[in-house]
């Protein structure tokens, strides 16, 4: 009992930590899931908005970085044009110097300007650090920039670092008159840190220029540029990327952080200018939105846990207090109460689990008192009325009817004391007992010394009549062996048996409690009648049980005999006593003095 | 205008990652400031003016160590000992001193120079000076023949020059070869007058005004700037037009001055040396070069010489014209 009980509650624990899991996962992931993928779907969609916002605004940035470039270059472009108005005549050299003077005085970023005639030779150059030169000087019709100037008018060179530091250019611009020739700048590419450094994207946010091979023309952090070709590896890394992405590209920028970088041509010198950000404030207000969704998420988890976990506890709580109270009311506590106020199924519940308790309780009350009852029913008796109704109501069958007697007990119980006499009682009670229990007739009563059997009722049985002869044998011989131990402390007691068999009215008779199962009818007085017609040892049977179990059982007719209460004669017999024991010797004088008695 | 308008507009492009960064630390920063010149150091005023237009305030984010050997580079020798003690986060010199600091090599130093750091051997290479050295040079020695040629220009009558040079600044020899060379191209006369250090400058006028020359140059360095009054003074006494380095000496009644900026060259080495305080390596931070250059003139200075020049040719090329 206790290694089932700890069994049971052992396999009882798993299952109700899972129900109340089982609940609590449900609802809690029924409360974040959809939480939780709002804010991811709004997260994706608003990356996408501030993705595409960023690129605007770095698109709109870069081009007018680049417009600012372009202006730049545009505004020597054309400051030199005005270099080459005129064609060359005699002598007015002096005139192109002062205009060149000028020019450098215009434009800062100009370091020299060379004047050709339209033979490519040198006629003026003025610098601000070397010399300047008037007169023909040298020869440079195959100066690329010569070339390029005269077959495009304009021509824009390549980018070089003067010492490998100082970003240095050459435009070249031809007159529209060949005789005009062609003016020639050398410019300082520093100056453009000016346009470079004035735009600022967001608040860190920058552009920079850098040349067709990647080489860095323009950084806010001019040092970078001084640094020379050196420095630009990362820059051509960075002018790929960006111009391999189409709209704003998420790259690792010059300083190592990663930032979000757009590049545009400025055409006519052929530079990409590239507007970058750095991606943690590009996407700070991203980002602020996401810590906001975060906290929001965090917070809705938090209820939802809460949440979960209450429902999950009043669901399982409740099915725990009911489990508890099936464990106790298997344990018998009939008693138990269920409490449960949650005004649902499970109050309902509750309440019919109070209800089946108390039933049960009865139920309980009438078992008991059905065990007691037993103890004073025949058994069999017992089991119907636990059992069936039917069996008991009052019905007309045909039984068999089995009546013993002592014989001599009248002398026997006026010769001695109470105490012996309760004590012979007991056993010859104790004896018939055990032989109706073992034969599974019904034990009508004991009156006195004699006792009332009946087989057929209320339970059927095959074969009633050899099973009552069988009775009657086994009862003799077990009375019989009992009597041969009182003969021999000295009281002389028999026994005889009758056996009838007949249709009799079985039933309960009786009153409030007090019930008694009993079977009336003729052949319940024969059966009485031959009991007292047979002698000690005896077995009496009437015609009917003879012909019935004539087949099995070895039987002795005793002739016609004219039985009190019947109208004419009966042929009775007896069951032949060659079945019976021997007696002890003794016997037959103990039957000779008590027959008298009897009759 | 502010200061940090200014500092962006001058140093800008120097300062732009240390202006990106808050200016924090305060951490007391050691300047070991290292001169051949003598007291009072104009130069050491403007980079003082840079550290502070940077945010930092003397005493209390940084102090200076000055140290002057006029005329005596030999004796900084014994300083440089002094920097082992290791409380130095940066060493600044100008002039012959950086020759001296070579000996410096686990120290960032700044210098500021008028000659070539490559040849003199403390940077590797312009654009990554690849050693603790950085800083800024004048380019002095390009426009020592400019200068000439400037001078030409408004004096053409100009024959004989007498080029003041003080013998005590470094590359001296180079910039006095460079004018020299430049004279003979235009076909002008040089009388070289040399002196060396403060101490001489006087006899070395007197000198100048015995040469019987048609204008005066004067070599750029912090002597001559310091005494630029008085040499004014006598070209004016002399009838001299004079040609000086910076626009400091036109202020003073100099003629014409063509040269860089000094007060932004001293605010980039500024710059620099916040840089440099913030943890960046000097072998990093390309020597700096001027790339615009001032022409000043001085038109009162042209009316009290009371000789004939020809302003027109050099005004429409000012930059800076004091009247």
């Amino acid at each position: 009992m206790t290694d089932g009980a700890a069994q049971s509650s052992s396999c009882t624990m798993p299952p109700r930590r899972s129900l109340f899991c089982k609940y609590f996962a449900t609802l809690f992931v029924a409360a974040v899931v959809p939480l939780i993928l709002g804010a991811a779907v709004e997260a994706s969609f608003g990356y996408r908005d501030q993705r595409r916002q960023i690129s605007a605004v770095l698109q709109a940035d870069a081009r007018a970085a680049s417009d600012r470039i372009e202006a730049f270059t545009d505004g020597i472009r054309d400051q030199l044009g005005w270099m080459v108005q005129l064609p060359w005549s005699a002598g007015d050299d002096a005139q192109h110097k002062i205009d060149a003077l000028r020019l450098l005085q215009q434009v800062p970023a100009i370091v020299s300007v060379s004047l050709l005639d339209e033979t490519g030779t040198e006629r003026v150059f003025v610098s601000r650090l070397l010399l300047n030169r008037t007169g023909r000087g040298i020869d440079m019709s195959t100066d690329p920039a010569v070339l390029g100037a005269r077959a495009n008018k304009v021509w824009y060179g390549p980018v070089q670092y003067q010492r490998d530091s100082e970003p240095y250019m050459r435009i070249a611009v031809a007159g529209s008159l060949p005789a005009a020739g062609v003016a020639i700048a050398e410019v300082n590419l520093k100056l453009i840190w000016d346009v470079i450094a004035a735009i600022r994207i967001g608040e860190t946010g920058y552009a920079i220029v850098v040349d067709d091979s990647g080489h860095l023309i323009a950084h806010p952090d001019i040092s970078l540029v001084l640094r020379g070709r050196a420095s630009s590896g990362s820059f051509g890394r960075i002018k790929h990327l960006v111009g391999a992405a189409s709209g704003a590209a998420a790259i690792t920028g010059d300083q190592g952080n990663p930032v979000v970088a757009l590049s545009v041509q400025a055409a006519d010198v052929g530079w990409t200018v590239i507007a970058m950000q750095p991606a943690s404030e590009a996407f700070a207000s991203i980002r602020a939105a996401l810590w906001r969704s975060s906290i929001l998420i965090a917070f809705g988890v938090l209820i939802a846990l809460a949440l979960a976990y209450w429902r999950a506890h009043r669901m399982s709580g409740p099915i725990k207090q009911l489990e508890e109270g099936v464990e106790r009311i298997r344990t018998g506590q009939f008693e138990h109460r269920i409490k449960i106020f949650s005004d649902d199924e499970l109050q309902q519940l509750a309440l019919r689990f109070n209800e089946m308790a108390s039933e049960l309780a009865i139920s309980q009350q009438k078992s008991a008192r059905i065990e007691r009852l037993k103890q004073f029913l025949p058994s069999q008796v017992a089991e119907l009325v636990e059992h069936s109704h039917e069996l008991l109501e009052g019905q007309r069958r045909e039984v068999a009817v089995i009546f013993g007697d002592l014989r001599g007990f009248t002398a026997f119980s006026t010769r001695n004391e109470p105490d012996v006499i309760m004590a012979v009682m007991r056993e010859y009670y104790e004896a018939v007992g055990a032989v109706t229990t073992r034969h599974e007739a019904t034990l009508i009563g004991f009156d006195g010394d004699g006792v009332m059997l009946l087989v057929n009722a209320p339970v059927a049985c095959e074969q009633p009549a050899t099973q009552a002869v069988r009775l009657a044998i086994d009862l003799q011989m077990t009375v019989q062996s009992l009597a041969g131990k009182w003969c021999d402390a000295g009281h002389a007691i028999g026994f005889g048996v009758g056996v009838a068999m007949g249709p009799a009215t079985v039933g309960t008779v009786g009153y409030d409690g007090r019930l008694d199962y009993t079977a009336m009818g003729a052949v319940v007085n024969l059966a009485s009648r031959l009991c007292n017609l047979a002698k000690d040892a005896q077995i009496l049977a009437d015609p009917t049980i003879a012909g019935r179990v004539r087949d099995s059982v070895p039987l002795a007719s005793l002739g016609q005999r004219t039985i009190k209460g019947y109208d004419q004669a009966l042929e009775i017999f007896a069951v032949a006593p060659v079945d019976l024991p021997l007696k002890p010797p003794g016997s037959g004088q103990r039957r000779r003095e008590k027959e008298p008695q009897d009759d | 205008m502010k200061r940090r308008e200014f500092i962006l507009l001058i140093g800008g492009g120097l300062a732009w990652p240390a202006i990106a960064r808050a200016q924090g630390g305060a951490k007391l920063h050691r300047i070991f400031w290292v001169s051949t010149q003598s007291e009072p150091d104009p130069f050491l005023d403007g980079f003082r003016e840079g550290m502070r237009a940077l945010g930092y305030v003397e005493g209390k984010t940084v102090t200076f160590e000055t140290h002057y050997s006029p005329g005596n580079p030999q004796a900084l020798r014994k300083i440089v000992s002094e920097l082992q003690r290791g409380d130095i986060d940066l060493v600044v010199s100008s002039g012959p001193a950086t020759r001296v600091m070579t000996a410096v090599t686990d120290i960032p130093v700044l210098f500021a120079l008028s000659g070539d750091p490559v040849a003199l051997g403390v940077v590797k290479s312009l654009a990554h000076p690849g050693t603790n050295f950085t800083g800024s040079t004048f380019l002095s020695l390009e426009l020592a023949g400019k200068r000439v040629e400037l001078l030409k220009d408004i004096y053409p009558r100009l024959r004989k020059l007498a080029v003041f040079s003080n013998t005590d600044h470094p590359g001296e020899p180079l910039e006095w070869r460079a004018t020299l060379e430049s004279c003979r191209n235009l076909g002008v006369e040089a009388a070289y007058v040399p002196f060396c250090g403060a101490r001489e400058i006087e006899n070395g006028l007197m000198a100048a005004g015995k040469v019987d020359a048609d204008a005066l140059l004067v070599f750029p360095d912090a002597v001559t700037l310091v005494h630029r009054a008085n040499i004014a003074e006598f070209a004016i006494a002399h009838r001299l037009p004079s040609m000086f380095g910076w626009s400091e000496y036109c202020d003073a009644g100099g003629l014409l001055s063509y040269g860089a900026n000094q007060r932004t060259t001293y605010f980039r080495l500024a710059t620099y040396a916040d840089r440099i305080l913030r943890g960046e390596n000097p072998s990093d931070l390309p020597v700096m070069r001027p790339e615009k250059f001032e022409l000043a003139v001085n038109l009162k200075t042209a009316r009290l010489l009371g000789i004939d020049l020809d302003v027109s040719s050099i005004l429409f090329r000012a930059s800076k014209v004091i009247s």
